[in-house]
This record gives C-alpha cells, structure tokens and sequence, in this order.
C-alpha cells in the first residue's frame, strides 16, 4: 500500500510535462480567482495560495496547498494538500488532508489544477461551520508515518459542505 | 383567422420537413421542439454537432418574432452556441411579420452546418484537437458516440489503458499481490487484448461509453505501431486523418487490424464481424448479438475463458503469450454488453483496500 507514494516521487513522464506546462501557461494566462501559484522551477510540485472567497467564513484568511503530480498525470490525479495549518473545515483534517471526492475516487483526467482549486474553493465556501471532522485525531494519528491522502481509502456521504 | 389557418399550415410544414425530429408541443400560437443535425451529417462519422431549439412564438405572431432558445445540444461550446443562437434571433428580427418558421428551422440547419468540425483543446492533453497551423500532420482524433466529446485517439486510448490496468492491478492487488498500476506501458501488445473489456465513463460528462466505441481505434493505431513504440510517440499520420474516408484506406486498416488480432491470438482468427475501422464511426450495439455470440463462444472454448481469468491474477508480468491474449479477449466478449463486466471478480476487489473509515 506504499507504492503509490513511491510513484508519486518518481519523475514526470513525458505526457505528465506536456500537459503540465501547458496548464501552467493557461495558469497564467488565466488564474482561477482567489487562487495565487508560488513560482518555483519544480513543475512537479506546485504550492498554490487561497484566499478564502469575500463573504464566507474564511473571508481574508489565507492558506496553502501543496499539489504533488505523479509521473503518470493526469491519469493518476494529484496529491492536493494544505501545508499546516490547514483551515478548519468539517473535511478538511488537521494534519492537511482534504476528504474530496474528486481527488481520488472521482478524479478525471479531464480536471485541471484550475478545476481542483475551484473545487477546493467552493468547498470552503459552502462550509457552516469552522470545525475538524470527527474522526481527525483517530486519522491523523492513522497518518503519522507521513502516509498520502491517496492510500486512504475514503467514504464520501455528504455533499451538503 | 385567415392567420391562425396560415400558422397552422405553417406548423405542419415545419412538421412535413423534420418528421421525428419536430415535436410539436402547441400548434397554436405554436411551440415546437426541433432536433437538428448538420447538413453535412448524413454518415455519423461525420457528424460532430447537434441542437435542439425550442421556438416559441405568441398569439400576435408572425408579427411578434418569436422566442428562440437551446434546449440541447452536443458538440457546441458555450461560444458557439451563442453564435448559433444570435444568429437564429437575429433572422427572425429580420424577418418580422412574416411567416418564418421553416425560415427559421433551416437557418438553423445552414448554421449547424458550418459549425460541423471538432473545436477546442483535447481536454486530455489539452492541446488543439485539430492544430491550426498544419492542417496536413493533424493527430487522428475520435469523438464519443453518446456526448459527442472529442478526443485525440492517442490520448483517450491511454486513457481507457489506463482505466483497464487500474481495475486489472486492483483485482490483483485485493487477492494479495499490492501494487499500484503498472507502469509498465511497454507491453501494450497485451494490453490491446484486455483493454476492450467493459466499459468506461467519458471523462469531460462521465457519461458512459462502451467498449465498442473505442475498438476501431484501438484496431487502427494498434495496426500502426509496434509492440516496442511507446505512448509517447507520435502515431504515424497522413492517411489515419479523420476526415479522409477512402475506401481504399478503409479497406486496407480494416485488413491491417485483422491481420494484427490474427498476430495476438497465434494465427485464430475470427474476424469481427460488421466491424468497419474508421476513426470516428460507431456502430449501434446489438445487446442481443453480443449475448448471443458470447453464449456461442463460451460453449465453443470454455477453456479460453479459464485461462483469461488466470491471467488477470499477475498482470504485472511482461508476457504476452498469445494464448493469455486470447483469454482476455474472450473475457471481453462476455461482458462487453454491460458496463459492469467481472461479476465474478468485482466483488473481491471493492472494499479490502480499505483502512480508515474516515467517516464524514
């Protein structure tokens, strides 16, 4: 259950370069808002800032997410992340792990970075309430190995938040 | 009430016209439905666009211009469906106080028609489906049946191999064997065999494609490419471009791929049957053919279909023993008719993976 870490180490290949740098000049060009992406000259691991959206809870606050890209994307879907600390969200644990659907099981190859954010984004905005999941100190502690949120095997039954 | 009867008349027209494809929701003042395909589209293969309009039109008609809007369409993004209706509206502005519905209809037709190609990015390389600057080298490129999405073949083809290797190592994996998708691409000779199992889900709608949809272009560039080339090399072009049809390309492609299945299967051959390789044409599925055939062929060789089903056990080996093939490919005959395939393997792999219940 560790390879899949292992393979997210691994280089880009050639397609996953294509299509990255490809994304990155369509990042530019067009950024989804509220989204800020931190330059640094590794394409395979890009840290994005967001800002949370004016009239929600996490109005003017401002966190980072960390996107690592395996070598086979975007068949296999990145490892999105928040870098601590990580918003206070009913799906989103402490230790940065995001519980969304579609960055594991529902993840396409179609999606982009850009889709990704907007995603992440719309979750913090529709959320009620500033609290971590129930079960966060028995996952967390689960993770302590520094495990991916992509060997986790996820159960996803609410869409509310 | 001379212009009732003259709306009315016209409604049948419009009615005579589209057959089927009118629906006719009130004939006074009217509304109607109409489905539209290109002009150009008489063959499927070439059609990469359709629309439906709704046109509702008041009591004061024909001196009030009537209320045109989509109600569906495939293959138009949000651009080009605005055009399309700026344009119908605009006809009908001109038009005003006329009788303008067929007018109208075949406006929308003439439109469709010029709109009739592929447009955009692939969404999974996110490069142009067609590159504007060499028309002469364009990538071979496929559209899905049910949505109308278009893709490069070489990229939704990874694509699906990726899907079916995925839920072969799953299936491997639950049975003890850990390990994450093959990464090894090298072997697609052996891929070509197993990938036509099942099903997948378009991946812009999610909308769900057979098997079926993607053998032509499996066959075509499978005939192109040898065991060793990679995914990442550029599949020969020239004559595997979309448009050109020939008959002459078609007749040899289809040769070239029976030629390859002979390859894979040590010399069986059992051609498929009304399969035409051309990129882009799908064929509609006969639910009761393929049951049938694979009734037919399970009875014939019941011992292929044991070995196909040893050989999803270890799809992490490179081999690529002809008789494994075989297996995979008559496996593949079995469940091809639903998207579901496995039913005796799907439920072993579904939950064992599980570690956390990360309950929400």
């Amino acid at each position: 259950m560790t390879s899949s870490s292992a393979s997210a180490r691994k280089a880009l290949s050639k397609i996953a370069c294509n299509r990255l740098q490809k994304e990155l000049v369509e990042w530019q060009v067009n950024p989804p808002a509220g989204f800020k992406h931190k330059v640094t000259d590794n394409l395979q691991r890009w840290v994005i800032e967001v800002t949370g959206a004016p009239g929600t809870l996490y109005a003017n606050e401002t966190y980072q997410l960390q996107v690592d890209f395996p070598e086979h994307y975007p068949m296999e879907a990145p490892q999105v992340i928040f870098l601590h600390p990580a918003p206070m969200h009913p799906h989103i644990y402490s230790n940065g792990h995001i519980c969304l659907d579609i960055l594991y099981d529902s993840w396409s190859p179609a999606m982009t970075v850009s889709s990704i954010c907007i995603s992440i984004l719309s979750m913090l905005s529709s959320s009620t309430v500033k609290q971590r999941p129930e079960d966060n100190d028995r996952y967390v502690k689960n993770c302590r190995n520094g495990r991916s949120p992509k060997e986790t095997r996820w159960w996803f039954h609410d869409d509310k938040v | 009430m001379a212009a009732e009867e003259e709306v009315l008349a016209e409604v049948e027209a419009v009615e005579a016209v589209y057959g089927g494809d009118c629906l006719v929701l009130n004939s006074f003042p009217p509304h109607l439905h109409i489905s539209m395909k290109p002009r150009t589209a008489d063959v499927s293969f070439e059609q990469f666009v359709e629309a439906t309009i709704k046109i509702i039109a008041s009591p004061q008609y024909p001196k009030e211009p009537p209320c045109i809007d989509l109600v569906d369409c495939k293959g138009l993004d949000e651009q080009r469906q605005k055009h399309l209706l700026s344009c119908i509206r605009e006809k009908a502005h001109e038009l005003s106080s006329c009788l303008m519905l067929v007018t109208l209809c075949e406006e929308a037709v003439e439109k469709l028609s010029a709109m009739n190609h592929p447009d955009g990015d692939c969404p999974l390389c996110l490069y142009p489906l067609v590159p504007e600057d060499q028309q002469n080298e364009t990538l071979p490129f496929m559209k899905l049946m049910s949505c109308f999405h278009c893709f490069h073949s070489e990229c939704i083809i990874r694509c699906w191999h990726w899907l079916q290797n995925t839920k072969e190592t799953d299936s491997a994996s639950s049975a003890g064997a850990a390990g994450r998708p093959t990464q090894n691409m090298e072997n697609r000779k052996d891929m070509h065999g197993k990938m036509k199992e099942g099903a997948g889900n378009c991946p812009v709608c999610r909308k769900p494609f057979h098997a079926k949809d993607l053998e032509h272009v499996l066959d075509l560039v499978g005939s192109h490419s040898s065991s060793q080339s990679s995914l990442d090399s550029k599949l020969p072009t020239g004559d595997e471009k979309l448009l050109v049809s020939e008959s002459e390309i078609t007749r040899r492609l289809k040769f070239e791929a029976i030629l390859k299945l002979q390859e894979e299967n040590s010399g069986l051959i059992e051609p498929k049957r009304d399969l035409v390789v051309l990129p882009g044409m799908f064929l509609p599925q006969p639910v009761t053919t393929s049951t049938k055939e694979s009734a037919e062929q399970q009875e014939k060789d019941p011992s292929a279909v044991a070995s196909g089903k040893h050989a999803s056990g270890n799809s992490n080996g490179p081999s690529s023993s002809g008789h494994r093939n075989f297996g995979a490919r008559k496996q593949r005959v079995r469940s091809d008719h639903h998207s579901k395939g496995h039913s005796s393997r799907k439920p072993v792999q579904q939950w064992v993976r599980k570690e956390n219940a990360n309950g929400k």
